[in-house]
């Protein structure tokens, strides 16, 4: 039996958490969930708790990238063979966590990641603006690396005991989504996306407002090309 | 009063300013050692100009002050991607120390219950 965390990230989510960890417990398997309350200034913490979930709360906010490592520091300290990354927003359906899950269960990749823009499903995939960022970058991304990538902004993802041990250690801080799948390449990670369904979220704002203009799309740019070029840190 | 007379007595100002942060603990020494020696060079410069001019023109400035704003600009520039560079490591050493926090956070609550 492996033991299973799942971390869910969570700024100002009040509105969402419970449900979101209500969806998760419904759930026919093991697992343990930890939410990484990123210095809210809400009751995300206390609707966590009351739900159920065990949380760490962030004394300064530290964004989605260093929320993420938290989770996975813990998950390394306590033992857990795999680590799985759910948004606290509940934009992403419980229901798929068995589905990339899967690939590391049966050891064939080392991260996994869920996209909405493969396979049968089809959910709700983003505005039409972030649609084109995310359709470049999934472009860019999979040139420079080689893994077959459609979603390099999707945070509901899968990691196993190699890489929870490297990125507990070395995690991209700037925009962690896409930058991590570079840092996977450089660390000699098999990464597999597998067909997930998002929804929309219900109750506040997104966390990744990084694809929605020019600017940032030319800094994303700029940071993916230049973590090819970081030293490899292996522990 | 002459520009040469002017530059000492700045330089000997700031080297008195230095001294005194550190006396007073507003700055360290590992940052105060660097400032000392620039204060201490330019005090040097303005006492002993036709060095400072004559290996000017050797490098080919046609007037020692160019020579002297390219020096303090080049330095100037330095100084900030050095400074830059100490921001980003605190940066991370802070994001670091919040995640033990967190960590610790949550055992202190186990050990608590």
């Amino acid at each position: 039996m492996k033991k299973i965390l799942v971390i869910l990230p969570a700024y100002n989510e009040s509105g969402n958490i419970g449900a979101t960890i209500n969806d998760l417990k419904s759930l026919d398997f093991a697992f343990d969930i930890v939410v990484v309350n990123d210095a809210s200034t809400d009751t995300t913490a206390q609707e966590a708790l009351k739900a159920g979930a065990r949380v760490l709360s962030l004394p300064v906010n530290l964004g989605i990238g260093g929320a993420v490592q938290t989770g996975l520091l813990y998950a390394l300290r306590n033992g857990y063979d795999i680590a799985t990354q759910v948004d606290g927003d509940g934009q992403h359906d419980a229901q798929y966590l068995k589905v990339i899950l899967a690939p590391i269960l049966a050891e064939q990749a080392d991260i996994v990641v869920g996209s909405r823009f493969i396979g049968p499903f089809q959910g709700w995939q983003s505005s039409a603006v972030r649609r084109i960022g995310i359709r470049f970058f999934a472009w860019l991304i999979s040139g420079l690396t080689g893994y077959a990538v459609s979603d390099p902004t999707s945070g509901f993802r899968a990691f196993n005991a190699k890489a929870i041990k490297v990125f507990a250690d070395d995690y991209p801080q700037d925009f962690p989504e896409p930058e991590s799948i570079m840092s996977a390449k450089r660390f000699g990670f098999r990464l597999l996306e597998v067909p997930v369904q998002m929804r929309r979220r219900i109750h506040g704002h997104s966390s990744i407002r990084y694809f929605n203009t020019l600017y940032y799309m030319i800094k994303v740019t700029i940071a993916i090309l230049l973590n090819m070029l970081k030293k490899t840190k292996r522990s | 009063m002459n520009v040469r007379l002017l530059s000492i007595l700045l330089a000997s100002v700031f080297f008195l300013i230095i001294i005194d942060l550190v006396r007073r603990e507003k700055l360290t020494f590992k940052y105060a050692a660097g400032w000392l020696g620039i204060t201490l060079l330019g005090i040097l410069l303005a006492v002993f100009d036709k060095f400072l001019s004559g290996f000017a023109a050797k490098l080919g400035f046609q007037l020692t002050s160019n020579f002297i704003f390219f020096t303090v600009s080049c330095g100037l520039i330095s100084l900030s991607l050095i400074l830059t560079i100490f921001l980003g490591q605190q940066n991370s050493r802070n994001d670091r120390m919040a995640q033990k926090i967190a960590l610790l956070e949550n055992e202190l609550q186990k050990i608590k219950r």
